[in-house]
């Protein structure tokens, strides 16, 4: 049941961002992550700041030279049905048609799909691990079969968006107004691993908005899909995922962005993986060497083994359906 | 009218047919008004403190800061003289304080996460929670062991006193094992493992709750009101004649609303004290912790048989998962009695946990034994090299070897298999390629029973008025299954009254005739004759007025279509025109249950057949068309049967694929008490490709309308049919339910290693 707190609608992205600054306030978009939390006692809040009445935040613009800039505010369902990102960026466009269910597409938004809260069991259950301020991480001792195989220290969730992955395969760029004006972060540097920060998994500042996601115009040659593994067939999270994008040029890969979701407390992005197939035709052999590539490295912790074996096959399979 | 004068139907015009929901309309357009609808005048919201640990002692519970909180009108604890009202005493001793596992309403050890401690009765449902948050409670906190093997170990935490074993292991022993094992040719022994499985009904459980002075009056969400009003009677000290449950809509069950929750008690104490109306509803995170479960089993099947197929001796050690406090966990039944078999050896031993205790759920104990049972079958038709429907055609038995080889009244366990097997395409399905990867694909059978309750008692009344309109009067809930649209059904078949023109009160204690809760599915069949006979009463009694009336001896008339015609046709009276009916305004007749078949047995059978594909590379396993052919007796309205199979696949492709409890063994609390991290199957796990086949073998003895349950039958074999489709895609037998991606990888790559 939640607790009680009051509303505002904000008229402005800068009273939005100043109201967004005080540590008991939350910022409210579509609510289908923050009410969860809200109600299951995760997260406290005095005041919800909406941003709902903000036209400037939804919708999908032309950007320079051929790309696009993507509102905070626009649903994911907008997202995966949108015929530009449908052609030319279809990464994302299959991540956001596999977020939850045709429900949460409706009301969910891209930005609220960038800024949600670990869904690791302990941290959204009652259970006071570090991440809300306790001196445990339960997935240490406990059951850690969707926990991370990359990137764990002291925490071991692993970040539960789609986008994410498909938008750092794309190179996206994160458009965040605060107090102070308005900054542009690459989304590869937007998320923060545990062991730089326990208690926040993004780089926003208190007061710190997100407005909008930049993409540039598609690659000359460009492929991509996202491949989302989970164990029902809708309404889940990734227990692996891989966006792919890759550029090809007389028959050989020219760039390649490989990007994990479902793995790590960050969209895990292997470079290893890249490397392995940048400069070579796209074929059986190159996938086989890059998932393998792309699990060196991995740490499973007590349960969650199979996720090696897991990237390896979503890689591989991957690989293979974009060379065709 | 006893019911055993009735002859069988013959051709039927309303019974059989696809009939849509008497109460359809109501049920989609949301005026259906439910249990947690019920809004009363000047209502208060009651919540529960729950116990935040696996185990632990209440050393101290504050309440006075939630007492002064705004809105609060009440709260209650352990240290209330009204709360003292024992708990988990064994069945059939309600009260007895001197069972070595009882407990009482707010007992301060609590034995799971989830165990009451405290409630608050407030204005708003808002300032109720804000409440219990603000109630100081100080533990204790004990060690917990929720994992049944762990239990049972030396030095595991105690969950009881009396030790974590339940009882001496149950043998069930026929013949003799070990000259079974040593006649056969091929002997076979796995150990089959099935996770906690939780109910989730749609409806929430809850009750709103009121007094008239003495009198108590609750709208509960259950499975049938007479299995609430007796306990909480014997909780309230009252006599049935003051406690009125009323339950007309309810949004299932699944067995966990066979019981009285202690949220009803609690209720019913808040609104004595406060003398207002209560209305207290659990969150979907209580209602995963504290009302019931599938308890999880470990089943060792040891299984002999002769190069020709002959059974030679079954041999089941199986272990139950109890809970915190008893519960029975029993699986072994189809074992003794599904195939013929003369040497088997049963032994069942339940362990406690530190969780919730188990409740019935869909068939208790019997899809846990299909998914043992039916693999082993598979596995043994492997061996010897036959085909495993034939195999199992092969081993079928006639008669009920768990009760002393006593004929069935209709046994179809044949034609299932034989009809099914020809709807899915068998042979060929089985023949054709599994495909080259990722995904391969396979296809699987699985057989089951159900070993139905008694039927009666059963007591219904159906009144007849002189504009020809019916009345259909009886205690049994509507589930969600379409009793209320069934029952109207034998109504409408008897006295030719339309179905839009019977109005129809059920689930009431106070208006309505008792007949035992919806369980066992054993609603049709024990009150479809009830309703029966109370119609065969009222034509009788309506038959005699026109014999009077049109001076013509009563066996010269005949009662068709809602008129009375003479023999010939000759003459013919209208329900209307009938001078006495206008006289009383009303017939009553009252029907009653008769005795179930003394020297026969009652089962349903069914056997089902499933498709799957699974990717080789991800460990992804998808179900893609399924074909259920059921023996339940007669099949009384063809689009309730289909929903009701439709339901049962539904949850079998959970067992078999999606759900289990996860309980943190460091904690004792349960990981994913929510309803992402607990997945039943969405519609994108259910195939679009579902068959449904009815096998009627117009059985005659069972019962006068010839029915035998489809509710839990639908739900037993589906898992295990999953299963063997999966070995015969893959070639990995998966003994471990649920089949995710993660076991299924692991399996993949212990395949791999060995090479």
């Amino acid at each position: 049941m939640l607790s009680q707190f009051s509303y505002q609608r904000a008229a402005s992205i800068k009273e939005a961002a100043e109201a967004a600054s005080r540590p008991d306030v939350r910022i409210l978009a579509g609510g289908t992550d923050l009410l969860g939390c809200l109600r299951n006692q995760v997260l406290q809040a005095n005041r919800l700041v909406s941003l709902n009445g903000l036209s400037a935040l939804k919708g999908i613009r032309q950007g320079p030279g051929g790309g696009l800039r993507l509102g905070a505010l626009t649903t994911l369902t907008e997202i995966a049905e949108h015929r530009q990102i449908l052609d030319s960026y279809s990464v994302l466009a299959q991540a956001a048609a596999s977020v939850g269910s045709p429900q949460l597409r409706n009301q969910g938004t891209l930005g609220g799909n960038l800024c949600q809260r670990p869904r690791c069991w302990y941290f959204r259950g009652d259970f006071k691990c570090r991440r809300k301020g306790g001196d445990t991480c339960f997935a240490e001792g406990g059951d850690s079969q969707l926990h991370c195989i990359f990137g764990g220290a002291s925490c071991y969730m692993v970040h539960p968006s789609d986008t994410a992955p498909a938008l750092v395969a794309l190179d996206a760029k994160v458009s965040i107004t605060g107090r102070r004006g308005t900054r542009l972060v690459p989304l590869s540097s937007f998320f923060v691993l545990p062991a730089d920060s326990l208690v926040k998994e993004t780089v926003l500042q208190p007061g710190e908005i997100v407005t909008e996601i930049l993409l540039d115009p598609p690659q000359p040659g460009a492929r991509s899909a996202y491949r989302k593994v989970r164990e029902r067939g809708a309404f889940d999270f990734a227990l692996a995922g891989a966006a792919i994008v890759v550029a090809m040029a007389e028959g050989k890969v020219r760039t390649a962005r490989v990007v994990l979701s479902g793995v790590a407390p960050v969209p895990w992005r292997s470079t290893d993986a890249e490397k392995t197939i940048i400069g070579k035709p796209l074929d059986a052999a190159v996938a086989v060497a890059a998932a393998a590539a792309a699990v060196k490295g991995a740490s499973p912790l007590a349960d969650n083994g199979y996720k090696v074996p897991l990237v390896r096959g979503i890689l591989e399979e991957t690989l293979t359906a974009l060379a065709a | 009218m006893p019911e055993t004068t009735a002859k069988p139907w013959g051709e039927t015009k309303f019974v059989g047919k696809p009939i849509p929901r008497v109460d359809g309309y109501e049920r989609v357009s949301g005026t259906a008004e439910y249990p947690s609808d019920v809004v009363l005048p000047n209502m208060l919201h009651a919540a529960i403190l729950r116990c935040p640990h696996g185990q632990a002692q209440v050393k101290r519970v504050d309440l006075a800061k939630a007492r002064e909180m705004p809105g609060v009108r009440a709260v209650l604890s352990d240290a209330d003289k009204e709360a003292q009202i024992p708990w988990y005493a064994p069945p059939g001793s309600p009260g007895s304080t001197g069972s070595p596992t009882a407990s009482r309403l707010f007992d301060p050890h609590c034995r799971f996460e989830g165990e009451e401690i405290a409630a608050v009765a407030a204005e708003t449902p808002q300032q109720a929670w804000d409440a219990v948050r603000a109630i100081r409670a100080e533990y204790n906190v004990l060690p917990s062991v929720v994992d049944m093997e762990e239990a049972l170990k030396p030095g595991a935490p105690a969950v009881q006193e009396s030790g974590n074993r339940w009882g001496a292991p149950r043998e069930t022993k026929r013949g003799d094992v070990a000259q079974g094992f040593a006649e056969a040719d091929v002997v076979l022994e796995e150990t089959y493992r099935t996770s906690c499985e939780i109910h989730t009904p749609s409806e929430i459980h809850g009750s709103v709750v009121r007094w008239d002075g003495d009198h108590l009056t609750v709208w509960d969400t259950n499975q049938g009101p007479f299995g609430i009003q007796a306990p909480l009677a014997a909780a309230m000290s009252l006599p049935l004649s003051k406690v009125r449950v009323i339950s007309h809509y309810m949004g299932g069950g699944f067995g966990s609303k066979l019981n009285l929750g202690k949220y009803t008690v609690i209720a019913a104490v808040l609104a004595r004290k406060t003398g207002r109306p209560v209305r207290l509803f659990l969150t979907r995170e209580e209602s995963f912790r504290a009302v019931g479960n599938r308890p999880a089993h470990i089943m060792k099947l040891k299984a002999g048989v002769k190069k020709d197929g002959t059974l030679t001796a079954l041999q089941l050690t199986g272990l139950g998962e109890v809970g915190a406090y008893p519960a029975g966990t029993s699986v072994g039944y189809q074992v003794g009695d599904l195939y013929r078999c003369p040497n088997v050896l049963i032994s069942e031993s339940q362990a406690f946990i530190n969780a919730g205790p188990n409740r019935a759920f869909r068939a208790p104990g019997f899809p846990q034994c299909s998914w043992a049972l039916e693999q082993m079958m598979d596995a043994l038709a492997e061996k010897i090299g036959m085909d495993p429907v034939e195999f199992r055609i092969k081993n079928y038995s006639a008669v009920c070897q768990m009760q002393q080889n006593k004929p069935y009244t209709s046994a179809g366990l044949r034609e299932c298999l034989t009809e099914g097997a020809r709807a899915f395409n068998w042979k060929d399905a089985r023949l054709r390629s599994k495909g080259s990867g990722p995904w391969v694909r396979g296809v699987g059978v699985a057989a089951g029973m159900w070993g139905s309750q008694s039927g009666p008692p059963s007591t219904v009344r159906v009144s007849l008025y002189p504009d020809g309109s019916a009345s259909l009067n009886m205690g049994a809930a509507d589930l969600g299954t379409g009793t209320k649209t069934v029952m109207a059904l034998v109504v409408a078949e008897e006295l030719g009254v339309p179905l839009d023109r019977i109005q129809i009160e059920n689930a009431d204690t106070g208006t309505t005739e008792f007949t035992r809760p919806s369980g066992g599915s054993k609603t049709v069949f024990a009150d479809s004759p009830a309703v029966r006979s109370a119609a065969l009463e009222v034509k009788a009694r309506v038959l005699e007025m026109a014999a009077a009336q049109l001076k013509l001896p009563v066996t010269d008339l005949a009662f068709q279509e809602g008129a009375i015609v003479a023999q010939g046709g000759t003459r013919k009276l209208a329900v209307r025109e009938l001078t006495q009916l206008r006289a009383q305004q009303v017939v009553v007749g009252v029907g009653v249950r008769g005795p179930d078949p003394v020297d026969k047995v009652v089962r349903p059978f069914v056997a089902q057949f499933a498709e799957v594909e699974v990717n080789i590379r991800t460990g992804e396993t998808r179900v893609l068309r399924l074909v259920a052919a059921h023996d339940s007796g007669r099949v009384m309205d063809l689009l309730t049967y289909r929903s009701q199979v439709i339901g049962g696949l539904t949850m079998g492709i959970g067992f078999a694929l999606t759900e289990r409890r996860i309980m943190d063994a460091v904690t004792g609390k349960m990981a994913n008490a929510n309803c992402h991290d607990y997945k039943i199957p969405t519609a994108k796990d259910v195939p679009a490709d579902k068959t449904v086949i009815p096998i009627d073998l117009h059985d005659t003895e069972c019962n006068t309308t010839g029915t035998k349950g489809i509710g839990e039958p639908a739900t037993i074999p589906t898992a295990a049919a999953i299963a063997n489709a999966f070995y015969h895609a893959t070639g990995i037998r998966i003994t471990a339910a649920p089949i995710t991606p993660a076991n299924v990888l692991t399996l993949l790559e212990e395949r791999r290693k060995r090479g």
